[in-house]
């Protein structure tokens, strides 16, 4: 095969990621929500900021976790240093890291946590759209009672 | 073009911008760390996310000392005719 016709493959299985995800998003609308009609400044400006947060972590499951493990071992690694050393205890004690932390797990959804297989999406992301999309699907007052407390 | 450089393209580039802005990300997460508000309970284990921070912040000191080392290299023409950019300044 032509290196040509590659690169074209390649562009047309991502127009194809992009639409599947567009169907995603329409088949899941709580994913994207709605911005707050009368925000403005910086409150928009920070909705859209998170909100780009969370489609950049969404729609690239395997790229964005490869990027969370490179920069979790770079942090074990800087916290093996005597800077790093005291910066992580200081930031383990933080109030402030604490709300950072609050927000970015109702951000990203936690999908980055848990298990992976080498060079694909986490798990956790696969479960949420599934709970998103099929809990979404089976919004009926019989078998709504067969869902556990709290599932999405 | 590869074959026609140009000094305006380094201008142009966002690379620089990258490199501000994980620097400026260091600074955010030394003033996490710098928070008056310090838990009331026990800390936790350090976790990925602190451990992200902690990435984010050895990042950053990383290109700080990129920037610090960038006068020494710079040649005596360069330094005289000196780009008005914000971001080249920063390195500076």
């Amino acid at each position: 095969m032509r290196p040509e016709v590659l690169v074209s493959m390649l562009a047309e299985l991502e127009r194809i990621r992009e639409l599947t995800l567009d169907l995603v998003e329409r088949s899941a609308p709580r994913l994207l929500p709605v911005p707050p009609s009368e925000a403005a400044g910086a409150e928009r400006t920070m909705f859209e900021l998170l909100l780009a947060a969370r489609r950049a972590v969404l729609g690239n499951p395997a790229a964005a976790r490869r990027l969370h493990d490179l920069l979790v071992a770079e942090g074990r690694r800087y916290a093996g240093t005597p800077a790093g050393a005291r910066l992580r205890d200081a930031l383990v004690a933080s109030d402030a890291v604490e709300n950072l932390r609050r927000v970015w797990e109702t951000v990203s959804l936690n999908v980055l946590d848990g298990p992976a297989s080498p060079n694909s999406a986490p798990d956790a992301w696969a479960e949420l759209l599934a709970d998103a999309i099929i809990g979404h699907g089976l919004d009926d007052s019989v078998l709504s009672r067969f869902r556990p407390e709290g599932f999405a | 073009m590869l074959t026609d450089p140009r000094e305006a393209l380094a201008e142009q580039s966002n690379f620089i911008g990258y490199l501000v802005g994980l620097a400026g990300l260091d600074r955010v997460v030394h003033a996490l760390a710098a928070d008056d508000h310090r838990r009331a309970d026990t800390p936790r284990e350090a976790d990925d996310l602190v451990h992200v921070l902690l990435a984010l912040a050895s990042l950053g000191e990383a290109i700080e000392r990129l920037a610090e080392s960038a006068p020494a290299q710079r040649s005596p023409a360069a330094t005289a005719s000196p780009p008005p950019s914000t971001n080249t300044r920063w390195l500076r």
